[in-house]
Protein backbone atom coordinates (compact mmCIF):
# COMPACT_ATOMS: atom_id res chain seq x y z
CA UNK A 1 0.00 0.00 0.00
CA UNK A 2 2.80 2.37 1.04
CA UNK A 3 4.75 1.43 -2.07
CA UNK A 4 1.75 2.23 -4.29
CA UNK A 5 1.24 5.58 -2.57
CA UNK A 6 4.88 6.52 -2.88
CA UNK A 7 5.02 5.51 -6.54
CA UNK A 8 1.87 7.56 -7.20
CA UNK A 9 3.39 10.54 -5.38
CA UNK A 10 6.60 10.14 -7.35
CA UNK A 11 4.63 10.05 -10.60
CA UNK A 12 2.70 13.16 -9.66
CA UNK A 13 5.88 15.03 -8.74
CA UNK A 14 7.47 14.06 -12.06
CA UNK A 15 4.79 15.87 -14.04
CA UNK A 16 5.85 19.21 -15.63
CA UNK A 17 3.79 21.36 -13.24
CA UNK A 18 5.93 24.46 -13.84
CA UNK A 19 5.37 24.27 -17.57
CA UNK A 20 1.61 23.71 -17.14
CA UNK A 21 1.42 26.63 -14.74
CA UNK A 22 3.15 29.00 -17.20
CA UNK A 23 0.96 27.78 -20.07
CA UNK A 24 -2.18 28.21 -17.99
CA UNK A 25 -1.14 31.71 -16.93
CA UNK A 26 -0.50 32.82 -20.52
CA UNK A 27 -3.80 31.36 -21.74
CA UNK A 28 -5.70 32.90 -18.85
CA UNK A 29 -4.20 36.34 -19.55
CA UNK A 30 -5.23 36.17 -23.22
CA UNK A 31 -8.77 35.04 -22.37
CA UNK A 32 -9.29 37.63 -19.63
CA UNK A 33 -8.33 40.40 -22.07
CA UNK A 34 -10.80 39.02 -24.63
CA UNK A 35 -13.56 38.70 -22.05
CA UNK A 36 -13.20 42.10 -20.44
CA UNK A 37 -11.84 44.48 -23.04
CA UNK A 38 -13.74 43.62 -26.21
CA UNK A 39 -16.76 45.42 -27.65
CA UNK A 40 -18.67 42.13 -27.57
CA UNK A 41 -18.42 42.03 -23.78
CA UNK A 42 -20.27 45.33 -23.34
CA UNK A 43 -23.61 43.62 -22.71
CA UNK A 44 -22.15 41.84 -19.67
CA UNK A 45 -21.20 45.25 -18.25
CA UNK A 46 -24.84 46.24 -18.78
CA UNK A 47 -26.08 43.09 -16.97
CA UNK A 48 -23.71 43.70 -14.06
CA UNK A 49 -24.06 47.44 -13.60
CA UNK A 50 -27.71 48.20 -14.44
CA UNK A 51 -28.78 47.78 -10.76
CA UNK A 52 -25.88 50.09 -9.79
CA UNK A 53 -27.22 52.72 -12.16
CA UNK A 54 -30.72 52.41 -10.68
CA UNK A 55 -29.35 52.67 -7.13
CA UNK A 56 -27.33 55.72 -8.23
CA UNK A 57 -30.57 57.37 -9.39
CA UNK A 58 -32.06 56.39 -6.03
CA UNK A 59 -29.14 58.07 -4.24
CA UNK A 60 -29.64 61.19 -6.36
CA UNK A 61 -33.35 61.47 -5.53
CA UNK A 62 -33.12 59.69 -2.15
CA UNK A 63 -33.15 62.86 -0.10
CA UNK A 64 -36.69 63.54 -1.21
CA UNK A 65 -37.95 60.08 -0.19
CA UNK A 66 -38.68 58.79 3.28
CA UNK A 67 -36.06 56.05 3.45
CA UNK A 68 -35.65 53.29 5.97
CA UNK A 69 -32.41 51.39 6.28
CA UNK A 70 -34.20 48.13 7.01
CA UNK A 71 -36.19 48.47 3.78
CA UNK A 72 -33.08 49.25 1.74
CA UNK A 73 -31.16 46.35 3.31
CA UNK A 74 -33.99 44.03 2.32
CA UNK A 75 -34.13 45.51 -1.19
CA UNK A 76 -30.37 45.01 -1.64
CA UNK A 77 -30.70 41.40 -0.51
CA UNK A 78 -33.60 40.99 -2.97
CA UNK A 79 -31.52 42.44 -5.82
CA UNK A 80 -28.73 39.96 -5.12
CA UNK A 81 -30.99 36.96 -4.53
CA UNK A 82 -33.43 37.53 -7.37
CA UNK A 83 -31.64 39.64 -9.96
CA UNK A 84 -27.96 38.74 -9.74
CA UNK A 85 -28.22 35.04 -8.94
CA UNK A 86 -31.28 34.23 -11.06
CA UNK A 87 -30.71 36.55 -14.04
CA UNK A 88 -27.56 38.70 -14.08
CA UNK A 89 -24.89 36.15 -13.14
CA UNK A 90 -26.87 33.37 -14.85
CA UNK A 91 -27.00 35.04 -18.27
CA UNK A 92 -23.57 36.66 -17.81
CA UNK A 93 -21.91 33.31 -17.10
CA UNK A 94 -23.89 31.73 -19.94
CA UNK A 95 -22.37 34.29 -22.31
CA UNK A 96 -18.83 34.18 -20.91
CA UNK A 97 -18.41 30.44 -20.40
CA UNK A 98 -20.29 29.25 -23.51
CA UNK A 99 -18.00 31.41 -25.62
CA UNK A 100 -14.83 29.84 -24.21
CA UNK A 101 -15.14 26.60 -26.18
CA UNK A 102 -18.26 26.89 -28.37
CA UNK A 103 -17.37 30.44 -29.41
CA UNK A 104 -13.95 29.23 -30.58
CA UNK A 105 -15.73 26.48 -32.54
CA UNK A 106 -17.96 29.03 -34.27
CA UNK A 107 -15.02 31.32 -35.00
CA UNK A 108 -13.15 28.27 -36.28
CA UNK A 109 -10.13 28.97 -34.12
CA UNK A 110 -10.23 26.15 -31.58
CA UNK A 111 -7.83 24.00 -33.60
CA UNK A 112 -5.06 26.57 -33.03
CA UNK A 113 -5.24 25.77 -29.32
CA UNK A 114 -5.51 22.03 -29.89
CA UNK A 115 -2.55 21.98 -32.29
CA UNK A 116 -0.30 23.77 -29.81
CA UNK A 117 1.80 21.59 -27.47
CA UNK A 118 -0.48 22.18 -24.48
CA UNK A 119 -2.51 19.53 -22.70
CA UNK A 120 -6.21 19.91 -23.36
CA UNK A 121 -6.97 19.83 -19.64
CA UNK A 122 -4.63 22.81 -19.16
CA UNK A 123 -6.46 24.70 -21.94
CA UNK A 124 -9.85 23.94 -20.40
CA UNK A 125 -8.87 24.85 -16.84
CA UNK A 126 -7.11 28.02 -18.00
CA UNK A 127 -10.19 29.06 -19.93
CA UNK A 128 -12.35 28.30 -16.91
CA UNK A 129 -10.04 30.38 -14.69
CA UNK A 130 -10.18 33.26 -17.20
CA UNK A 131 -13.99 33.11 -17.39
CA UNK A 132 -14.22 33.01 -13.59
CA UNK A 133 -11.86 35.98 -13.16
CA UNK A 134 -13.83 38.03 -15.71
CA UNK A 135 -17.21 37.19 -14.16
CA UNK A 136 -15.93 37.80 -10.64
CA UNK A 137 -14.36 41.15 -11.50
CA UNK A 138 -17.55 42.36 -13.19
CA UNK A 139 -20.21 41.07 -10.83
CA UNK A 140 -18.10 41.42 -7.68
CA UNK A 141 -17.35 45.07 -8.36
CA UNK A 142 -21.00 45.68 -9.30
CA UNK A 143 -22.22 44.21 -5.99
CA UNK A 144 -19.59 46.18 -4.07
CA UNK A 145 -20.75 49.38 -5.79
CA UNK A 146 -24.41 48.51 -5.07
CA UNK A 147 -23.61 47.97 -1.41
CA UNK A 148 -21.67 51.21 -1.00
CA UNK A 149 -24.27 53.27 -2.86
CA UNK A 150 -27.16 51.77 -0.88
CA UNK A 151 -25.72 52.93 2.46
CA UNK A 152 -24.15 56.19 1.20
CA UNK A 153 -27.56 57.85 1.19
CA UNK A 154 -27.88 57.32 4.99
CA UNK A 155 -24.68 59.27 5.79
CA UNK A 156 -23.25 58.67 9.28
CA UNK A 157 -25.91 56.07 10.14
CA UNK A 158 -24.99 54.10 7.03
CA UNK A 159 -21.28 54.34 7.90
CA UNK A 160 -22.04 53.11 11.40
CA UNK A 161 -24.15 50.23 10.02
CA UNK A 162 -21.29 49.10 7.78
CA UNK A 163 -18.34 49.42 10.15
CA UNK A 164 -19.91 48.94 13.58
CA UNK A 165 -22.97 46.90 12.65
CA UNK A 166 -23.71 43.83 10.52
CA UNK A 167 -22.87 45.64 7.23
CA UNK A 168 -19.37 44.26 6.61
CA UNK A 169 -20.49 40.71 7.42
CA UNK A 170 -23.34 41.04 4.90
CA UNK A 171 -20.97 42.40 2.25
CA UNK A 172 -18.62 39.48 2.86
CA UNK A 173 -21.53 37.04 2.46
CA UNK A 174 -22.73 38.72 -0.75
CA UNK A 175 -19.24 38.58 -2.25
CA UNK A 176 -18.91 34.94 -1.21
CA UNK A 177 -22.25 34.18 -2.90
CA UNK A 178 -21.07 35.98 -6.05
CA UNK A 179 -17.85 33.96 -6.16
CA UNK A 180 -19.69 30.67 -5.73
CA UNK A 181 -22.42 31.62 -8.21
CA UNK A 182 -19.87 32.57 -10.88
CA UNK A 183 -17.85 29.38 -10.33
CA UNK A 184 -20.94 27.16 -10.12
CA UNK A 185 -22.79 28.48 -13.17
CA UNK A 186 -19.47 28.80 -15.01
CA UNK A 187 -18.60 25.14 -14.53
CA UNK A 188 -22.10 24.05 -15.58
CA UNK A 189 -22.16 26.21 -18.73
CA UNK A 190 -18.64 25.22 -19.71
CA UNK A 191 -19.70 21.58 -19.57
CA UNK A 192 -22.92 22.29 -21.50
CA UNK A 193 -20.91 24.04 -24.24
CA UNK A 194 -18.74 20.95 -24.51
CA UNK A 195 -21.73 18.63 -24.80
CA UNK A 196 -24.17 20.61 -26.98
CA UNK A 197 -23.72 22.49 -30.23
CA UNK A 198 -26.24 25.04 -28.96
CA UNK A 199 -26.00 25.14 -25.14
CA UNK A 200 -28.80 27.71 -24.73
CA UNK A 201 -31.80 25.31 -24.69
CA UNK A 202 -29.97 23.23 -22.09
CA UNK A 203 -29.20 26.41 -20.13
CA UNK A 204 -32.89 27.31 -20.18
CA UNK A 205 -33.65 23.85 -18.81
CA UNK A 206 -31.07 24.54 -16.07
CA UNK A 207 -32.89 27.84 -15.37
CA UNK A 208 -36.20 25.99 -15.11
CA UNK A 209 -34.54 23.33 -12.95
CA UNK A 210 -33.16 25.99 -10.59
CA UNK A 211 -36.67 27.45 -10.29
CA UNK A 212 -38.49 24.18 -9.58
CA UNK A 213 -35.63 22.54 -7.67
CA UNK A 214 -37.04 23.12 -4.16
CA UNK A 215 -40.03 20.88 -4.85
CA UNK A 216 -37.68 18.07 -5.90
CA UNK A 217 -36.54 15.36 -3.42
CA UNK A 218 -33.67 16.42 -1.15
CA UNK A 219 -31.14 14.30 -3.05
CA UNK A 220 -31.97 16.06 -6.34
CA UNK A 221 -31.70 19.45 -4.62
CA UNK A 222 -27.98 18.77 -4.23
CA UNK A 223 -27.47 19.22 -7.98
CA UNK A 224 -28.53 22.84 -8.11
CA UNK A 225 -26.37 25.95 -7.74
CA UNK A 226 -29.08 28.31 -6.44
CA UNK A 227 -30.21 25.91 -3.72
CA UNK A 228 -26.74 26.06 -2.09
CA UNK A 229 -26.55 29.84 -2.46
CA UNK A 230 -29.92 30.40 -0.78
CA UNK A 231 -28.52 29.10 2.50
CA UNK A 232 -25.68 31.62 2.40
CA UNK A 233 -27.90 34.72 2.14
CA UNK A 234 -27.32 36.94 5.20
CA UNK A 235 -30.75 38.61 4.92
CA UNK A 236 -33.89 36.60 4.35
CA UNK A 237 -36.14 38.20 1.76
CA UNK A 238 -39.84 37.33 2.00
CA UNK A 239 -41.18 36.52 -1.46
CA UNK A 240 -44.19 38.36 -2.77
CA UNK A 241 -45.75 39.05 -6.15
CA UNK A 242 -43.69 37.99 -9.13
CA UNK A 243 -40.73 37.12 -6.91
CA UNK A 244 -42.84 34.41 -5.28
CA UNK A 245 -42.63 32.44 -8.52
CA UNK A 246 -38.85 32.32 -8.21
CA UNK A 247 -38.64 31.86 -4.47
CA UNK A 248 -38.39 28.63 -2.59
CA UNK A 249 -38.39 27.47 1.02
CA UNK A 250 -36.07 24.63 2.02
CA UNK A 251 -34.63 23.32 5.24
CA UNK A 252 -31.73 25.37 6.56
CA UNK A 253 -28.17 24.17 5.98
CA UNK A 254 -25.00 25.41 7.63
CA UNK A 255 -22.78 27.83 5.70
CA UNK A 256 -19.95 25.30 5.59
CA UNK A 257 -22.17 22.51 4.28
CA UNK A 258 -23.61 24.76 1.56
CA UNK A 259 -20.17 26.08 0.52
CA UNK A 260 -18.51 22.68 0.53
CA UNK A 261 -21.48 21.12 -1.28
CA UNK A 262 -21.25 23.67 -4.08
CA UNK A 263 -17.46 23.37 -4.29
CA UNK A 264 -17.76 19.58 -4.60
CA UNK A 265 -20.36 20.08 -7.37
CA UNK A 266 -18.00 22.47 -9.21
CA UNK A 267 -15.03 20.07 -8.90
CA UNK A 268 -17.13 17.15 -10.16
CA UNK A 269 -18.35 19.13 -13.18
CA UNK A 270 -14.80 20.30 -13.97
CA UNK A 271 -13.37 16.79 -13.68
CA UNK A 272 -16.03 15.50 -16.07
CA UNK A 273 -15.33 18.44 -18.44
CA UNK A 274 -11.60 17.53 -18.43
CA UNK A 275 -12.56 13.97 -19.28
CA UNK A 276 -14.86 15.17 -22.12
CA UNK A 277 -12.30 17.51 -23.66
CA UNK A 278 -9.79 14.67 -24.06
CA UNK A 279 -12.07 13.09 -26.67
CA UNK A 280 -13.52 16.37 -28.00
CA UNK A 281 -13.68 16.47 -31.80
CA UNK A 282 -13.71 19.59 -33.95
CA UNK A 283 -16.25 19.52 -36.77
CA UNK A 284 -16.49 23.02 -38.12
CA UNK A 285 -18.75 21.99 -41.00
CA UNK A 286 -21.63 21.17 -38.66
CA UNK A 287 -21.48 24.51 -36.81
CA UNK B 1 -18.87 28.00 -80.60
CA UNK B 2 -16.60 30.32 -78.72
CA UNK B 3 -17.92 32.00 -75.64
CA UNK B 4 -17.49 35.59 -76.84
CA UNK B 5 -20.03 35.00 -79.62
CA UNK B 6 -22.85 34.54 -77.04
CA UNK B 7 -24.96 37.64 -76.68
CA UNK B 8 -26.51 37.98 -73.27
CA UNK B 9 -29.96 39.48 -73.02
CA UNK B 10 -32.53 40.04 -70.32
CA UNK B 11 -34.88 37.23 -69.30
CA UNK B 12 -38.14 37.60 -71.18
CA UNK B 13 -40.17 34.76 -69.69
CA UNK B 14 -43.00 35.05 -67.15
CA UNK B 15 -42.02 36.97 -64.02
CA UNK B 16 -43.39 36.36 -60.51
CA UNK B 17 -45.66 39.28 -59.57
CA UNK B 18 -44.05 41.76 -57.19
CA UNK B 19 -46.42 41.02 -54.28
CA UNK B 20 -45.85 37.27 -54.65
CA UNK B 21 -42.06 37.45 -54.30
CA UNK B 22 -42.09 37.72 -50.53
CA UNK B 23 -43.95 34.42 -50.37
CA UNK B 24 -40.97 32.72 -52.02
CA UNK B 25 -38.84 33.81 -49.08
CA UNK B 26 -41.62 32.88 -46.68
CA UNK B 27 -41.85 29.40 -48.22
CA UNK B 28 -38.10 28.83 -47.88
CA UNK B 29 -38.27 30.28 -44.37
CA UNK B 30 -40.96 27.77 -43.42
CA UNK B 31 -38.91 24.95 -44.90
CA UNK B 32 -35.82 26.07 -42.94
CA UNK B 33 -37.76 26.47 -39.70
CA UNK B 34 -39.51 23.12 -39.88
CA UNK B 35 -36.53 21.16 -41.20
CA UNK B 36 -35.19 20.84 -37.66
CA UNK B 37 -36.23 17.87 -35.54
CA UNK B 38 -36.20 20.11 -32.48
CA UNK B 39 -38.86 22.36 -34.06
CA UNK B 40 -41.06 19.31 -34.60
CA UNK B 41 -40.42 18.18 -31.02
CA UNK B 42 -41.28 21.63 -29.65
CA UNK B 43 -44.44 21.72 -31.75
CA UNK B 44 -45.46 18.28 -30.47
CA UNK B 45 -44.79 19.37 -26.87
CA UNK B 46 -46.84 22.51 -27.47
CA UNK B 47 -49.87 20.32 -28.14
CA UNK B 48 -49.69 18.60 -24.74
CA UNK B 49 -51.19 21.53 -22.78
CA UNK B 50 -53.90 21.81 -25.44
CA UNK B 51 -54.84 18.18 -24.78
CA UNK B 52 -55.00 18.91 -21.03
CA UNK B 53 -57.27 21.92 -21.65
CA UNK B 54 -59.37 19.83 -24.04
CA UNK B 55 -59.89 17.22 -21.31
CA UNK B 56 -60.77 20.06 -18.94
CA UNK B 57 -63.50 21.30 -21.31
CA UNK B 58 -64.81 17.75 -21.70
CA UNK B 59 -64.97 17.28 -17.93
CA UNK B 60 -66.59 20.67 -17.35
CA UNK B 61 -69.38 19.84 -19.77
CA UNK B 62 -69.92 16.25 -18.74
CA UNK B 63 -71.42 15.94 -15.23
CA UNK B 64 -71.14 12.13 -15.22
CA UNK B 65 -67.42 12.15 -16.10
CA UNK B 66 -66.89 15.00 -13.64
CA UNK B 67 -68.52 13.05 -10.80
CA UNK B 68 -66.50 9.95 -11.65
CA UNK B 69 -63.11 11.65 -11.89
CA UNK B 70 -63.45 14.54 -9.42
CA UNK B 71 -65.22 12.43 -6.78
CA UNK B 72 -64.22 14.19 -3.58
CA UNK B 73 -63.52 17.59 -5.04
CA UNK B 74 -65.93 20.34 -4.09
CA UNK B 75 -64.46 22.66 -6.67
CA UNK B 76 -66.52 22.92 -9.85
CA UNK B 77 -64.60 22.97 -13.10
CA UNK B 78 -65.81 26.00 -15.05
CA UNK B 79 -64.86 27.09 -18.53
CA UNK B 80 -64.74 30.88 -18.51
CA UNK B 81 -62.44 33.78 -19.42
CA UNK B 82 -59.89 32.71 -16.76
CA UNK B 83 -59.77 29.20 -18.22
CA UNK B 84 -59.02 30.51 -21.72
CA UNK B 85 -56.56 33.06 -20.28
CA UNK B 86 -54.63 30.13 -18.81
CA UNK B 87 -54.63 28.36 -22.17
CA UNK B 88 -53.48 31.51 -23.99
CA UNK B 89 -50.69 32.18 -21.46
CA UNK B 90 -49.42 28.61 -21.66
CA UNK B 91 -49.38 28.59 -25.46
CA UNK B 92 -47.80 32.03 -25.59
CA UNK B 93 -44.82 31.00 -23.44
CA UNK B 94 -44.34 27.97 -25.63
CA UNK B 95 -44.34 30.40 -28.57
CA UNK B 96 -41.44 32.25 -26.91
CA UNK B 97 -39.41 29.03 -26.79
CA UNK B 98 -40.26 28.33 -30.43
CA UNK B 99 -39.26 31.90 -31.41
CA UNK B 100 -35.89 31.54 -29.68
CA UNK B 101 -35.28 28.36 -31.63
CA UNK B 102 -36.69 29.26 -35.07
CA UNK B 103 -35.88 32.96 -35.62
CA UNK B 104 -32.08 32.66 -35.46
CA UNK B 105 -32.32 29.87 -38.06
CA UNK B 106 -34.17 32.22 -40.40
CA UNK B 107 -31.84 35.18 -40.31
CA UNK B 108 -28.50 34.40 -38.60
CA UNK B 109 -27.41 31.98 -41.32
CA UNK B 110 -27.93 34.63 -44.02
CA UNK B 111 -25.87 37.13 -42.05
CA UNK B 112 -23.15 34.72 -40.93
CA UNK B 113 -22.62 33.47 -44.49
CA UNK B 114 -22.72 37.02 -45.95
CA UNK B 115 -25.67 35.94 -48.10
CA UNK B 116 -27.60 39.21 -47.85
CA UNK B 117 -25.85 40.92 -50.82
CA UNK B 118 -26.76 37.93 -53.02
CA UNK B 119 -30.35 37.76 -51.76
CA UNK B 120 -30.93 41.49 -52.09
CA UNK B 121 -29.41 41.56 -55.58
CA UNK B 122 -32.55 39.68 -56.65
CA UNK B 123 -35.62 41.79 -57.48
CA UNK B 124 -36.73 41.98 -53.86
CA UNK B 125 -36.53 44.90 -51.46
CA UNK B 126 -35.15 44.92 -47.90
CA UNK B 127 -38.74 45.27 -46.69
CA UNK B 128 -39.77 42.31 -48.88
CA UNK B 129 -36.94 40.21 -47.44
CA UNK B 130 -37.93 41.01 -43.87
CA UNK B 131 -41.63 40.61 -44.58
CA UNK B 132 -41.00 37.15 -46.04
CA UNK B 133 -39.10 36.12 -42.89
CA UNK B 134 -41.81 37.71 -40.75
CA UNK B 135 -44.51 35.67 -42.49
CA UNK B 136 -42.51 32.48 -41.90
CA UNK B 137 -42.09 33.07 -38.15
CA UNK B 138 -45.57 34.56 -37.69
CA UNK B 139 -47.17 31.58 -39.44
CA UNK B 140 -45.13 29.10 -37.39
CA UNK B 141 -46.12 30.80 -34.14
CA UNK B 142 -49.78 30.99 -35.17
CA UNK B 143 -49.87 27.19 -35.24
CA UNK B 144 -49.09 27.04 -31.52
CA UNK B 145 -51.01 30.10 -30.26
CA UNK B 146 -54.29 31.40 -31.62
CA UNK B 147 -55.11 28.36 -33.77
CA UNK B 148 -55.22 25.84 -30.87
CA UNK B 149 -56.82 28.43 -28.57
CA UNK B 150 -59.64 29.08 -31.02
CA UNK B 151 -60.03 25.33 -31.57
CA UNK B 152 -60.51 24.97 -27.81
CA UNK B 153 -63.14 27.72 -27.98
CA UNK B 154 -64.92 25.96 -30.84
CA UNK B 155 -64.86 22.68 -28.89
CA UNK B 156 -66.37 24.42 -25.86
CA UNK B 157 -69.11 25.86 -28.09
CA UNK B 158 -69.81 22.35 -29.36
CA UNK B 159 -69.60 20.58 -26.00
CA UNK B 160 -71.61 23.07 -23.94
CA UNK B 161 -75.14 21.94 -23.17
CA UNK B 162 -76.25 25.57 -22.79
CA UNK B 163 -76.16 28.20 -25.56
CA UNK B 164 -72.63 29.49 -24.91
CA UNK B 165 -70.95 30.83 -28.02
CA UNK B 166 -72.91 34.04 -28.60
CA UNK B 167 -72.54 35.23 -25.03
CA UNK B 168 -68.78 34.57 -24.99
CA UNK B 169 -67.62 35.69 -28.42
CA UNK B 170 -65.58 38.44 -26.75
CA UNK B 171 -63.34 35.71 -25.25
CA UNK B 172 -62.57 34.35 -28.72
CA UNK B 173 -61.94 37.84 -30.08
CA UNK B 174 -59.72 38.66 -27.06
CA UNK B 175 -57.72 35.47 -27.49
CA UNK B 176 -57.25 36.12 -31.19
CA UNK B 177 -56.18 39.76 -30.76
CA UNK B 178 -53.99 38.96 -27.72
CA UNK B 179 -52.22 36.14 -29.54
CA UNK B 180 -51.72 38.24 -32.69
CA UNK B 181 -50.18 41.08 -30.66
CA UNK B 182 -47.87 38.66 -28.85
CA UNK B 183 -46.68 36.71 -31.87
CA UNK B 184 -46.28 39.92 -33.89
CA UNK B 185 -44.11 41.35 -31.10
CA UNK B 186 -42.14 38.11 -30.73
CA UNK B 187 -41.54 37.90 -34.49
CA UNK B 188 -40.19 41.44 -34.74
CA UNK B 189 -38.12 41.06 -31.55
CA UNK B 190 -36.70 37.72 -32.70
CA UNK B 191 -35.80 39.03 -36.16
CA UNK B 192 -34.17 42.20 -34.75
CA UNK B 193 -32.09 40.38 -32.16
CA UNK B 194 -31.09 37.62 -34.57
CA UNK B 195 -29.99 40.22 -37.11
CA UNK B 196 -27.62 41.79 -34.58
CA UNK B 197 -26.15 38.56 -33.29
CA UNK B 198 -24.30 36.64 -35.94
CA UNK B 199 -24.13 33.39 -34.00
CA UNK B 200 -27.28 31.31 -33.75
CA UNK B 201 -26.17 29.94 -30.37
CA UNK B 202 -25.94 33.43 -28.91
CA UNK B 203 -29.10 34.66 -30.63
CA UNK B 204 -31.17 31.97 -28.88
CA UNK B 205 -29.86 33.09 -25.47
CA UNK B 206 -30.28 36.78 -26.31
CA UNK B 207 -33.99 36.30 -27.17
CA UNK B 208 -34.63 34.69 -23.78
CA UNK B 209 -32.49 37.31 -22.06
CA UNK B 210 -34.37 40.16 -23.78
CA UNK B 211 -37.60 38.93 -22.20
CA UNK B 212 -36.40 37.93 -18.72
CA UNK B 213 -33.60 40.40 -17.90
CA UNK B 214 -35.75 43.57 -18.35
CA UNK B 215 -38.30 41.89 -16.07
CA UNK B 216 -35.63 41.70 -13.35
CA UNK B 217 -34.51 45.27 -14.05
CA UNK B 218 -38.15 46.41 -13.81
CA UNK B 219 -38.49 44.70 -10.43
CA UNK B 220 -35.35 46.54 -9.21
CA UNK B 221 -36.73 49.87 -10.48
CA UNK B 222 -39.98 49.19 -8.60
CA UNK B 223 -38.25 48.24 -5.38
CA UNK B 224 -35.47 50.85 -5.34
CA UNK B 225 -37.35 53.86 -6.71
CA UNK B 226 -40.63 52.97 -4.93
CA UNK B 227 -42.71 53.10 -8.09
CA UNK B 228 -44.91 50.75 -10.11
CA UNK B 229 -43.76 51.86 -13.58
CA UNK B 230 -40.92 49.35 -13.56
CA UNK B 231 -43.58 46.72 -14.28
CA UNK B 232 -43.73 48.12 -17.82
CA UNK B 233 -40.29 46.56 -18.42
CA UNK B 234 -41.66 43.20 -17.31
CA UNK B 235 -42.94 41.74 -20.59
CA UNK B 236 -44.45 38.60 -18.98
CA UNK B 237 -46.51 40.74 -16.58
CA UNK B 238 -47.53 43.45 -19.07
CA UNK B 239 -48.65 40.85 -21.60
CA UNK B 240 -50.58 38.93 -18.95
CA UNK B 241 -52.37 42.15 -17.91
CA UNK B 242 -53.17 42.94 -21.55
CA UNK B 243 -54.52 39.43 -22.22
CA UNK B 244 -56.54 39.50 -19.02
CA UNK B 245 -58.19 42.77 -20.09
CA UNK B 246 -58.78 41.58 -23.64
CA UNK B 247 -60.50 38.42 -22.39
CA UNK B 248 -62.34 40.15 -19.56
CA UNK B 249 -60.79 37.90 -16.88
CA UNK B 250 -60.44 39.06 -13.23
CA UNK B 251 -57.48 41.34 -12.36
CA UNK B 252 -54.50 39.50 -10.85
CA UNK B 253 -52.34 42.52 -10.00
CA UNK B 254 -53.01 44.35 -6.74
CA UNK B 255 -55.17 47.44 -7.11
CA UNK B 256 -52.28 49.80 -6.30
CA UNK B 257 -49.94 48.31 -8.90
CA UNK B 258 -52.36 48.23 -11.83
CA UNK B 259 -51.00 49.39 -15.17
CA UNK B 260 -52.94 51.55 -17.67
CA UNK B 261 -53.61 49.79 -20.97
CA UNK B 262 -52.36 52.79 -22.96
CA UNK B 263 -48.99 52.59 -21.17
CA UNK B 264 -48.70 48.87 -21.99
CA UNK B 265 -49.55 49.49 -25.65
CA UNK B 266 -47.11 52.43 -25.78
CA UNK B 267 -44.28 50.25 -24.42
CA UNK B 268 -45.03 47.52 -26.97
CA UNK B 269 -45.13 50.04 -29.82
CA UNK B 270 -41.85 51.61 -28.64
CA UNK B 271 -40.21 48.19 -28.40
CA UNK B 272 -41.40 47.35 -31.94
CA UNK B 273 -40.10 50.68 -33.28
CA UNK B 274 -36.73 50.04 -31.64
CA UNK B 275 -36.64 46.57 -33.24
CA UNK B 276 -37.50 48.07 -36.65
CA UNK B 277 -34.67 50.60 -36.25
CA UNK B 278 -32.30 47.74 -35.40
CA UNK B 279 -33.45 45.82 -38.48
CA UNK B 280 -33.10 48.90 -40.67
CA UNK B 281 -29.52 49.36 -39.50
CA UNK B 282 -28.55 45.74 -39.93
CA UNK B 283 -30.40 44.36 -42.95
CA UNK B 284 -28.33 45.88 -45.75
CA UNK B 285 -26.68 44.49 -48.86
CA UNK B 286 -23.14 44.69 -47.55
CA UNK B 287 -20.45 42.21 -46.77
CA UNK B 288 -18.18 42.49 -43.76
CA UNK B 289 -14.64 41.31 -44.43
CA UNK B 290 -12.27 41.23 -41.46
CA UNK B 291 -8.58 40.62 -41.44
Amino acid sequence: MNQTTSSFRKRVMQQPWDLWWIQALRLTRIEVKRNLFSWRASWIYFLAFIPTLIILIHVAVGRRLQLSMDDDTEILAGIIQFYYIRLGIFFGCLGIFSRLIRGEMIERSLHFYFLSPVRREVILLAKFAAGSISALLLFGSAILADFILTYTVFGATGHDYIFNGPGLGQLEAYLMITVLACLGYGAVFLLLSLIFKNPTPAAMIVMGWEAINPIAPSLLQKISVASYLRHLMPVNVPAEGIFALLTVQTEAESVWTATLGLLVLIVLVLVYSCYRIRTFEIRYTTE
Amino acid sequence: MSVHKNTYRAYTGPVTPLWMRVFVLARYGFAEAWSSKITITLFTLSLLPVIVFLVGIYLANNPIAQSLILKNSHRMLTVDASFFLGALQMQSWIALVLTAWITPRLISFDLADNALPILLSHPISRFGYLFGKFIAIFGSLSVVTWVPCLLLFVYQCYASTQPWAAANLSIAAGMFVGAIIWIGFLSILGLALSSWVKWRVVATAVIFGAVFVPAGVGAIVNAVLRTQWGLLLNIPVTMSVLWQRLLGAPEFLRRGSSLPTTAIVAVLVLACLLCLAMLNARIRAREVVRG
